[in-house]
């Protein structure tokens, strides 16, 4: 009995994976066969589609991301489902605003955000800063399909900082 | 003592942190701060590589990285300010799939259709090249060979493409990407005004006391004119903004009036407001009388389908009287849009009755200084010069134009769509200065400024972009080069129209890119392409602004600009090769030249020697061909504006400015045009001039509403609008490899009523299938996304290479501008 | 008009000549039943969303918003509907509230919200209503569901075990102080605590 249930067990290995095994040497073999400049498309062919991937979901852990450099507006740490910005109201500034952020502990806004356009400082958030999100922008939980070399400068300045004392 | 779990974190990432710092930074580099020569960074401006806004940004180079950018302080258009990708162009030139070598396809060492794409040299490329330039010639005449530019050409590039393709090639057949984007705002502004490009500019923002968008989602696609929008409605309170669309989007968040209406329908709104401003007795009789004349337009003009298409053999004026009107007068103008009452309207469109009043009244009430925003919805229309036509119409009829916060503004989509498309006239029925091929004069003019004989351009209009894919799926177009645009993905009906035409045998198509993009891929040859600051430029914002930039670093080994691959392909032709010989024997001196010689090197574009070019500046391509090409090429350009209402400044000035908005005459820009006292062009004591007509007088135009090519049934259920996305720019090839907006959006997905969804039994993230009468595309569900279309109307961006949901849409365009209508075709959804 | 007014009050109160008195008893208990069963039933009608969202005004506005909300569509299924959030669910208060909701009857009848724009204009006094009431009861139909004692600060994000843990386990705040707008679109928030 035991025997015959391992041989099922077995079986039903062989049946599940076996497919498997086919459709990722198929992939590979397509791969080599059809353009491979096709980087965005992960290798498809223009007249065939891949089976699109579920929605990602939004990253959420209020962990802060590094910045490229010290201009880049930070990303979004968390959701903001349903969170109005409009006309009457911004709910960000329930949170990142100067007399809030005491309460709620989220980093305030930038001084930055208080200057008009000549650059005078006002005595709250500019209108022109008012629609958070043509900025700043939350992080869904995607790989990019495509990675990037950007150099931060701080690696240059690195390399040259021991070049400099090596002299 | 207690620690909550925001300080614990803190504390630990802060503890990581210095750990790694500990292991890996030297001693010396822990305190850069006080090494300034090794902090330092070398900053130049740039005007942004996306959108036709225009932002001036600073871009921070270090040991020939760019390693930052930020908005520039002193430019007017965005005073500091970027959108979230103009803060992320840093990002753009290194994706790690940058081409950097020609790849041709080829089978065992030789060129083949259907081979594999092979890393070849420069020389080969541009030998398969003119071998199969020189063939088709051979064999079909100049009318085989055909380009698809760009408005993101720098000025230089297209004009150096217009030279080579109308004067060298001595064909017709190019044009731009701005077909599919700016072409219906084009005819709009030749058909009112005779003269290209909005009259008023972005400092209409501050003075107007009422926007109101049209088919515009400011919100997203040019958000820093949105925040200038923003501070003036949020800093003053009277303000009001009104927004029209088919389907709810951001811009509604700023909205006192927000307005859903049926696709189509806006024609007979616009018609509406005409009709209230006339039966309320607030026409400006003054300026109505002075400066405009009535016509009535041509009607039931087609769908700009192939001619065999049921709905052009229906059509009775869809040759070439479309565009034809008469004359009529003001009580004949009143009576034909006395149809379009409040009453039908609102059922028509929609639209409740007292939001379409409360709008018309914006336009009516002499006190509201209005400035009107469109851009895609009226633009990719199958009567986007008449919704253009008509928009003006309210316009004129109230005199609010040309002046302060009085505007209606048609605003670009891409960086350079009036600088490089329309000015220098990369399209296939105009030249340079609004010239056009057809006139016998404006050839004569531009065969004086090249220094050619009379008959070298020929008088034929080329083919257009949606002709090009027609014609090369018919093979009447066989060598094809597509330079700085993404069209396999960009123009509708890939499925019929499009990727057959590349795939024909009898074509070679050839892709310039920075990237492997969907066209790429379906290319036979692949030139690797330098952008934006690895290479000189001018570009042109909507609002008349001319902006220049140095090359600030190199490209990656391997690539080059346009323009190189424009002229370095020149090279390749003696003028023999090309014109006939009775157009040789009327200049005897070009035999046995190349094009190179003639079009470049030995006339005016020649002419600046490399001591121009500021030592300590990098170019490139100047520094190959042993003169200063950019400033020949603008300068030769600008001879053909000068004088003639579209002045531009000295090349070298534009290299100390934030921008001139042309005309610049005596070193001043112009602010509103047609406007005494604003626009030096303007006849004393006129008041307003629209000097574009002889009479100077701006056209109104009797048009009426006519349905779309395609509209729901009951099989193909419901409209499909596409469209962009904040996070990318057009076809995403450069943004989707930005990692950070890639993953602020991802994929394209179609966004539904909640509703629509459920009838259908599917919910967010459902996999479905969208499909046309053309063809599918399967992507996920969204219910709840940034996009509220109503019921019967669902929304799908075509950023997306990996979900082409041009394979759905279809290539109707507008008969007039040639422009596709993108937003209007009717499919079904069904799930996977 | 004053006799038959005479005539219907001695019949009440005259002892009955005719039924006795357990059959009136009885009788009166049964009619009792039904009637009570079928104001119940009726009061019940009343409290379903069907019923508020067969005025155009609950559902073009409100209901319409919530769809794209949390509260409408979500992990679990788990859906609240009008009710659980806009009636209370202890008898005597679900009757004041219904008296009150005599108000909103009228206003219908007379399209005081008939437009979205008239909704527009009366929003940001509905709304305070209805966040005074969650006030006044310590957000007793956001409890109903989401109890305080049962809430895993684990499985929430960084953010919210943070403000569970501190504000709301301390009673400084209560539900509503923090998630106005959860379920609907907000009305202008000038002047509001928090904003």
């Amino acid at each position: 009995m035991k025997k015959f249930n391992l041989a099922v067990i077995a079986s039903l290995l062989v049946l599940t994976v076996s497919p498997m095994m086919y459709s990722l040497n198929a992939n590979a073999a397509d791969k080599e066969t059809v353009n491979t400049v096709a980087t965005l498309r992960d290798h498809t062919p223009i007249n065939v589609q891949k089976e699109p991937n579920a929605i990602p979901q939004v990253i959420n852990k209020d962990i802060k991301q590094g910045r490229n450099y010290p201009m880049q507006p930070p990303v979004i740490p968390h959701t903001t489902r349903s969170y109005e910005v409009n006309k009457n109201n911004n709910k960000c500034m329930s949170c990142h605003s100067r007399h809030r952020t005491e309460k709620s502990q989220a980093p305030m806004v930038s001084v930055t955000h208080y200057m008009d356009r000549d650059g005078n400082f006002l005595a709250d958030v500019s209108p022109r800063r008012y629609f958070c999100n043509q900025c700043h922008v939350t992080q869904l939980d995607a790989e990019p399909l495509v990675e990037n070399t950007f150099t931060d400068m701080h690696s240059l300045m690195k390399k040259k900082a021991v070049t400099s004392e090596k002299h | 003592m207690t620690i909550n779990r925001r300080e614990f974190i803190k504390a630990n990432a802060i503890a990581a942190a210095a750990a790694v710092a500990g292991v890996s930074v030297p001693a010396v580099a822990s305190n850069l701060i006080t090494s300034s020569d090794i902090t330092k960074l070398k900053w130049d401006k740039a005007p942004c590589r996306f959108c036709g806004t225009g932002c001036s940004v600073n871009v921070g180079v270090m040991d020939g990285k760019v390693v930052a950018t930020h908005g520039d302080i002193k430019s007017p258009v965005n005073k500091g300010l970027n959108c979230v990708k103009g803060y992320f162009l840093s990002k753009i030139m290194y994706g790690k799939d940058r081409l950097t070598t020609p790849l041709l396809r080829m089978t065992d060492g030789k060129y083949d259709k259907e081979g594999e794409f092979t890393p070849i040299s420069w020389d080969q490329a541009f030998n398969v090249m003119a071998e199969k330039a020189k063939d088709a010639l051979k064999k079909d005449g100049p009318e085989a060979l055909g380009m698809f530019g760009s408005g993101q050409w720098t000025v230089q590039e297209g004009y150096a493409a217009v030279k080579l393709m109308k004067a060298g090639f001595r064909t017709n057949n190019i044009d731009p990407n701005a077909r599919h984007c700016m072409a219906s705002a084009v005819g709009g502004f030749m058909r009112t005004f005779g003269i290209d490009e909005p009259m008023g500019c972005y400092d209409d923002l501050e003075a107007a006391d009422a926007f109101v968008l049209w088919g515009s989602n400011m919100a997203e696609m040019h958000p820093i004119l949105w925040t200038r929008l923003t501070d003036r409605r949020l800093s003053a309170p009277h303000v009001k903004v009104a927004v029209l669309s088919t389907f709810e989007h951001r811009s509604f968040d700023l909205a006192d009036n927000g307005m859903i209406f049926t696709p189509q329908t806006d024609l007979a709104i616009l018609n509406f407001i005409a009709n209230y401003i006339i039966k309320t007795d607030r026409v400006n009789k003054d300026f109505v009388s002075k400066h405009t004349n009535f016509r009535l337009g041509e009607t039931d003009i087609g769908y700009g389908l192939r001619p065999e298409h049921p709905l052009e053999q229906a059509a009775k004026n869809n040759g070439k009287t479309a565009g034809s009107s008469t004359p009529i007068d003001f009580d004949e103008y009143a009576k034909f849009v006395s149809t379009y009452t409040v009453e039908y309207v609102a059922k028509l469109s929609g639209v409740p009755e007292h939001k379409l009043e409360a709008l018309a009244e914006l336009y009516a009430d002499p006190k509201i200084k209005v400035t009107s925003f469109w851009t895609m919805g009226f633009n990719q229309h199958t009567r986007g010069v008449w919704a253009n036509n008509l928009v003006y119409n309210i316009h004129l009829l109230t005199g609010k134009i040309s002046t302060p916060g009085n505007s209606p503004f048609s605003l670009t989509g891409q960086p350079s769509a009036c600088g490089t498309a329309r000015e220098v006239g990369t399209f296939s029925h105009r030249l340079p200065a609004d010239m056009v091929v057809k006139n016998p004069k404006h050839r004569a003019i531009a065969e004086k400024i090249w220094d050619l004989p009379e008959g070298t351009v020929p008088p034929k209009p080329g083919y257009h972009a949606a002709l090009q894919n027609r014609m090369l799926k018919d093979g009447k177009l066989n060598f094809y080069w597509v330079q700085c645009n993404n069209n396999m993905q960009a123009a509708a009906n890939i499925n019929e129209e499009g990727y057959p035409g590349y795939r024909n045998p009898k074509n070679f198509i050839v892709v310039s890119d920075p990237y492997p993009t969907v066209t790429a891929q379906a290319a036979d040859l692949i030139l690797p392409t330098a952008m934006w600051v690895e290479k000189e430029g001018v570009y042109g914002n909507a609002e008349r602004r001319t902006q220049s930039w140095y090359q600030m670093v190199e490209a990656p080994t391997g690539a080059k600009s346009d323009l190189w691959q424009l002229v370095e392909f020149s090279k390749r032709f003696k003028v023999e090769d090309v014109w006939p010989e009775e157009l040789i024997a009327k200049k005897p001196e070009v035999r046995g030249k190349t094009l190179f010689d003639v079009l470049y090197k030995d006339s005016s574009v020649g002419k600046f020697s490399l001591d121009e070019v500021p030592e300590d500046r990098l170019n490139d391509d100047a520094r190959d061909f042993g003169f200063y090409i950019q400033k020949g090429l603008f300068e030769e350009y600008a001879t053909f504006g000068r004088g003639h209402a579209h002045d531009l400044a000295p090349y070298d000035r534009y290299h100390k400015e934030r921008g001139l908005r042309w005309p610049v005459v005596n070193g001043k820009e112009t602010k509103w045009r047609f406007k005494e006292g604003s626009d030096p062009y303007v006849k004393p004591g006129s008041g307003w001039d629209f000097y574009g007509k002889k009479d100077g007088r701006a056209i109104i135009f009797a048009l009426p509403y006519e349905p779309a090519a395609e509209s729901p049934d009951e099989e193909y259920d419901l409209w499909l609008s596409t469209g962009r996305v904040l996070e990318h720019w057009h076809s995403g090839s450069m943004t989707q490899r930005v990692p950070e907006l890639y993953k602020a959006m991802p994929d394209a997905l179609v966004y539904m009523h909640p509703d629509d969804a459920k009838k259908r039994g599917m919910r967010r993230g459902d996999l479905v299938k969208l499909i046309s009468r053309r063809g599918e595309v399967q992507t996920r569900v969204e219910t709840r996304g940034r996009n509220k279309p109503p019921i019967g109307l669902v929304f799908m961006p075509w950023f997306d290479a990996s979900r082409l949901v041009n394979k759905v849409t279809l290539d109707a365009t507008d008969p007039l501008s040639k422009q596709t209508d993108f937003k209007k075709c009717a499919i079904k959804i069904v799930k996977v | 008009m004053k006799n038959i007014f005479l005539i219907g009050w001695r019949t009440l109160t005259k002892p009955s000549g005719y039924y006795s008195l357990g059959a009136l008893v009885i009788g009166g208990f049964i009619a009792g039943i039904i009637f009570w069963g079928g104001f119940n039933t009726a009061l019940e009608v009343t409290n379903t969303e069907a019923f508020c969202i067969s005025c155009h005004e609950m559902e073009n506005n409100v209901y319409e918003e919530m769809k794209t909300t949390i509260h409408f569509s979500n992990r679990s299924g788990v859906r609240a509907t009008c009710p659980d959030c806009h009636v209370p669910h202890k008898w005597t208060d679900k009757i004041a509230r219904k008296m009150q909701a005599s108000k909103e009857v009228w206003g219908m009848i007379f399209g005081t919200i008939n437009t979205r724009e008239k909704f527009l204009v009366h929003r940001k006094r509905l709304a305070q209503n209805e966040w005074d009431r969650l006030k006044a009861n310590d957000s007793l139909e956001c409890r109903n569901c989401h109890n305080f004692d049962y809430m895993d600060f684990t499985e929430q994000s960084e953010r919210a075990s943070y403000q569970h843990s501190t504000a709301l386990a301390a009673g400084e705040k209560t539900c509503i102080d923090c998630h106005k707008g959860i379920a609907h679109q907000l009305p202008d928030m000038k002047g509001v605590e928090g904003w």
